[in-house]
């Protein structure tokens, strides 16, 4: 599905910086892509071996774990990385702010030593200690000229070094608390709370979900999902195809029918229960989707012209289509053959011994390595040898490194696998592996022959469709748990349905290959409010109960601010780097810092303010870790700059400055929480934890590097 | 040898303890010939150990725990009567093996060390068993005191300390417990858990659930396993910051669960007297202060040999409501 429209785009002589990218090339060289093609990966993944995924304490615990301290930091540190600064006092700053903050109100009560001065004092100092922490990093930075990693590391351990000085000198702890002690205190004394009561709830405010009954909640939800996902394939249809000059208003007549099938399709859903209703609902949302975006094409799109006209076979469909239905007759074997139930370790299931376990490690590292040698796998086998140690590429020489450390990332991963694995999840993630590899290999098979006919690349989309449907009902055959007989298998059905109805679209509508402003801006707008539909679907579902789920109680679901705030935070700044001047100053100083001082960007203040930034997000986590813990540990945040560093890049930032976003770093926040809450989710042995969070990164990071080089070399 | 003696006169000078002009006789000859028992001898004839000199060398870091522990070894000093020489190796395995030596070096009476790696520091206290020294491990190193060849071993065994644990949970009525742990590969921290396994009779899940430094990620990994599991009705933190983690975790879930911890910080104490937490296992670090001192002064005076080759257990004590106000106060004044 990537590029449908590259290639054959270009005139032969225009310049290739202003040649026209197709709505899916464009969407695959952003920087975050990568990372949320990766969040969705590893959210289906644990949705499909843990309970706790796609519940709303699922999501409420993923969220929080993003939010702060993660995600805030997150943010802020891929900014400093995009001007080309690192800082590594983040992590130790966050402690140290939170802590100044509670020694500054500790209080007056005769035992406590400190300040005791209002929260409407303390607040604001602690915010200038850390603008002033970052201004000096931002300036010796500027005026040594060293390298940040090093200037900041000295941050770092003054920093660590200062909060368990601090905190044993005037509390002789070594943790500094109790915030809520102004509450007690206040109450005890009848004296002010020196405003605790009122900022406890803007930094540590709660939605508590089970206090919140809404019954047509599902209805919100349904219609502001579906809504929202047609919206994002009509953008993607304003995107992709040429508009008529005149509209042809009878296609609208499809569009009011399409709107009621699926309606009705939801209410099928509602009433009723079983999967043979499901199956009716499921088929009149599907229909209604055939209908409907095929009479929106017909009103607003101008009809397909040329067709195929190469003759002979195309190139390079062949193999994919090949490996497409091996993967896809692997997955069903899988999934009849191993058993669904059973809840050992892979090593216990299939009593492997060491032995054993090492020999398949090693035909699994052994098949990486050829891969690695060829040139498939050349680009992520680069990115894995260049993580592992570039000393070893240098003494070895690039290939050979590049073979030898897959070889040994392979020989671990598969090791910690076996242990780590039970059969019914080892079970979930091969078929759900398999499954992926052979829809991906048919629809670059579809994709590679639609360059040769628009006609055969249709044909083998709706293959594909049909092909999904077909899994779709075997995975409902197949599994014992609900929400892969109701919900995975709607969503199949659903996705083929949307490219069974893509395949004909493309049949019938001309395919735009040119700019139209006109037409981007009415697809960004649509974009936007599928976006907001979705939110408002999500929000209503996860915010609120029905009176049934009232009254079968359940665990308490709190939502906490902090997760606004990190939402806010993210938006904000992204907001600030996209569209103002400093934003572009960012770039410029993390690109080239002598060529931006040259065309005139204040570079050195630029810096200075970036590292501002840093430290001021710094000192909002250290505030929101206050009210949340209320006593704060010497050793907070201390080693924790590297996660934030690490969520930056998995989010698709660049180590090496001036490339990177920051509502990707956001994601990487997310996809490092879900890491993190995923395997005690799953019950999985603790121990091997490491390992698999290691190897998630390793792989959201191959995946983003092979995605952006691919969308780029393809430009 | 010079600088020895002006150190360790200065020192004597500031305990304000015994006639100096013993001081250089005995450290010079137990220098000089290492024979403890004439020192031990003259020593009794003497000032009833007024001039014995013990080494306390640890890993501490001089924190809240290790103060209680050094508290102690004063008091017994005082108590006593004899000359103590606290020597915090902060977490430096060099810095201790060199202490060590030094206190060969002085002469000393009897060295307690802590042996938080022991790879590095059996050598050097085989070293001071040879040359006369009686040596004494405390806090940690059970599993090598007999190596050593040390008398025995004041502290707290972890195994018996989850034990103890895993007794107190089988009496308040849990049936399935998580022990949540914030180090991985940590042996201690490992050996509390297995012990807790021994005694209870319900069913142990053992999880790393994140580290001290991001408390935010201790709480939601403590949620995730008991959203994953709603039989586990109990959690041990087996440090004081995951204890109270494992209370943010309940509470945010509304959920009452039967929390217990290990060691103390006055949030816990708090909580405990709150009744939010059944108890915590304290190890009682002042006896690891205290007893060392006592044991090695009755050995120099008496030729006593206490523990009979097995170790002297400080622990585990238990911090429950019943008793968390006396225990707050005694912390606060600095002996638990």
């Amino acid at each position: 599905m990537s590029d449908t429209t590259a290639g054959a785009s270009a005139a032969p002589n225009a310049d290739e910086r202003l040649a026209y990218r197709g709505v899916f090339q464009r969407a695959l060289v952003r920087p975050e892509i990568g990372a949320a093609i990766g969040a969705v990966a590893v959210w289906v993944f644990f949705w499909a071996v843990s309970v706790k995924f796609g519940q709303a304490s699922g999501a409420q615990s993923i969220l929080d774990q993003a939010a702060a301290p993660l995600g805030i930091m997150a943010v802020a540190v891929a900014l400093l990385m995009i001007g080309g600064e690192f800082d590594l006092s983040s992590g130790a700053a966050t402690g140290a702010l939170g802590i100044l903050t509670i020694l500054l109100v500790r209080d007056v009560a005769g035992e406590a030593a400190g300040a005791g001065f209002s929260l409407w004092v303390a607040l604001p100092i602690s915010l200038l200690a850390a603008l002033g922490l970052g201004w000096w990093n931002g300036f010796l930075v500027n005026r040594t000229s060293l390298p940040s990693f090093i200037v900041t590391l000295g941050s770092f351990f003054v920093l660590k070094g200062a909060k368990l000085g601090f905190s044993k000198l005037i509390v002789d702890q070594i943790q500094v608390g109790k915030l809520d002690d102004l509450a007690i205190y206040a109450e005890e004394n009848g004296v002010s709370d020196k405003g605790y009561g009122l900022l406890d709830k803007v930094f540590a405010g709660e939605w508590i979900r089970n206090e919140h009954v809404w019954d047509s909640r599902d209805w919100v939800y349904s219609i502001g999902t579906l809504a929202g996902l047609t919206l994002v394939v009509l953008a993607v249809y304003e995107f992709h195809f040429r508009r008529k000059d005149v509209m042809n208003p009878t296609g609208l007549i499809g569009v009011v029918v399409g709107i009621a099938l699926g309606l009705a399709g939801v209410w099928q859903l509602h009433n009723t229960d079983g999967a043979g209703a499901n199956t009716i609902g499921a088929a009149l949302i599907g229909a209604g989707m055939l209908v409907g975006f095929i009479g929106w094409g017909v009103w607003r799109y101008a009809p397909h012209t040329q067709s195929g006209t190469t003759a002979g076979r195309p190139d390079g469909v062949t193999a994919p289509l090949i490996a497409g239905v091996i993967c896809f007759v692997a997955a069903i074997l899988v999934g009849t053959w191993m058993d669904a139930q059973n809840g050992e370790d892979l090593t216990e299931a299939f009593d492997l011994g060491g032995g054993t376990s090492l020999a398949i490690a090693i035909v699994v590292a052994l098949v990486a390595m050829i891969w690695s040698a060829g040139t498939g796998g050349a680009a992520a086998g680069n990115v894995i040898g260049s993580a592992i140690s570039a000393a070893a590429a240098a003494a070895l020489g690039e290939a050979r490194a590049r073979v030898i450390s897959t070889g040994i990332v392979a020989i671990l991963a598969t090791l910690g696998f076996l242990n780590l694995s039970t059969e019914q999840g080892a079970r979930a993630i091969i078929f759900i592996a398999l499954t992926g590899a052979a829809f991906v290999s048919l629809i670059t098979a579809a994709t590679r022959s639609r360059r040769h006919s628009d006609r055969a690349g249709s044909a083998l989309l709706l293959l594909t469709s049909v092909a999904l449907v077909v899994m779709a009902f075997f995975v409902q055959s197949e599994s014992s748990a609900p929400k892969f007989r109701a919900e995975a298998f709607s969503f199949m059905l659903a996705f083929a349905a949307i490219m069974a109805v893509w395949a004909i679209a493309n049949t019938r509508f001309e395919v735009r290959r040119f700019t139209d402003t006109s037409a981007d801006t009415t697809a960004r707008n649509m974009l936007l409010s599928a976006v907001l539909l979705i939110v408002v679907g999500m929000v209503a579902r996860l915010g609120w109960v029905t009176t049934e789920e009232a009254e079968v109680g359940g665990s308490i679901v709190k939502y906490s601010v902090r997760i606004l705030w990190f939402l806010g935070f993210t938006a904000v700044v992204s907001w600030v780097l996209a569209r103002t001047r400093f934003g572009s100053w960012t770039f410029a100083v993390g690109g080239n810092k002598e060529a931006a001082r040259q065309v005139g960007v204040p570079a050195a203040r630029t810096k200075t303010q970036l590292f501002m930034v840093v430290s001021a997000a710094a000192w909002l986590v250290g505030v929101l870790l206050a009210f949340r813990l209320n006593t704060i540990q010497a050793s907070t945040g201390d080693g924790e700059e590297f996660e934030y560093i690490i969520a930056a890049v998995v989010g698709g930032t660049a180590l090496t400055g001036g490339y990177g976003s920051t509502i990707g770093a956001g994601i990487g926040a997310l996809i490092m929480a879900m890491a993190v809450q995923g395997i005690p989710s799953a019950r999985w042995n603790s121990d091997w934890r490491f390992v698999f969070v290691g190897g998630i990164l390793l792989l959201a990071v191959v995946a983003n590097n092979y995605i952006r080089t691919k969308a780029e070399s393809a430009r | 040898m010079k600088k020895h003696f002006n150190w360790l006169a200065v020192l004597l000078a500031i305990v304000l303890v015994a006639a100096a002009c013993g001081d250089d006789d005995s450290s010079s000859e137990s220098a000089d010939s290492n024979d403890s028992a004439s020192t031990e001898e003259e020593a009794v004839e003497q000032t009833q150990g007024g001039d014995l000199t013990f080494h306390m060398i640890t890993h501490s870091d001089d924190g809240p725990f290790w103060s209680v522990v050094k508290r102690g070894m004063e008091a017994a000093c005082a108590d006593v009567g004899v000359n103590c020489v606290w020597m915090p190796g902060n977490n430096d395995p060099g810095q201790m093996v060199s202490d060590i030596e030094t206190a060969i070096g002085e002469g000393s009476n009897g060295i307690a060390a802590s042996l938080p790696s022991p790879d590095q520091l059996i050598g050097p206290l085989q070293d001071a068993v040879a040359a006369g020294v009686p040596v004494y491990t405390l806090n940690s190193g059970l599993n090598d005191y007999t190596t050593i060849g040390a008398t025995t071993h004041i502290g707290q065994s972890e195994d018996v300390a989850g034990q103890g644990a895993g007794l107190r949970f089988n009496d308040l009525g849990a049936t399935k417990v998580l022990c949540a742990q914030q180090e991985q590969s940590n042996v201690g921290l490992t050996e509390r858990c297995a012990g807790l396994e021994e005694t209870f009779n319900g069913e142990v899940i053992t999880q790393f659930v994140g580290l001290d430094a991001d408390q935010t990620e201790q709480i939601n990994g403590i949620k995730a396993v008991l959203d994953a599991d709603p039989a586990i009705d109990g959690v041990l933190g087996v440090g004081p910051v995951i204890t109270m983690s494992a209370l943010a975790a309940a509470q945010d879930l509304g959920i009452d669960l039967t929390i217990g911890g290990f060691d103390m910080t006055p949030e816990l104490l708090d909580a405990i007297e709150a009744g939010d937490v059944a108890f915590t296992v304290d190890q009682q670090q002042y006896l690891q202060g205290y007893l060392p001192v006592v044991l090695m002064y009755l050995e120099a005076t008496n030729a006593n040999q206490a523990g009979g080759g097995l170790p002297v257990l400080t622990g585990p004590g238990f911090v429950t409501p019943d008793n968390a106000a006396a225990v707050k106060e005694l912390s606060a004044a600095g002996t638990r």
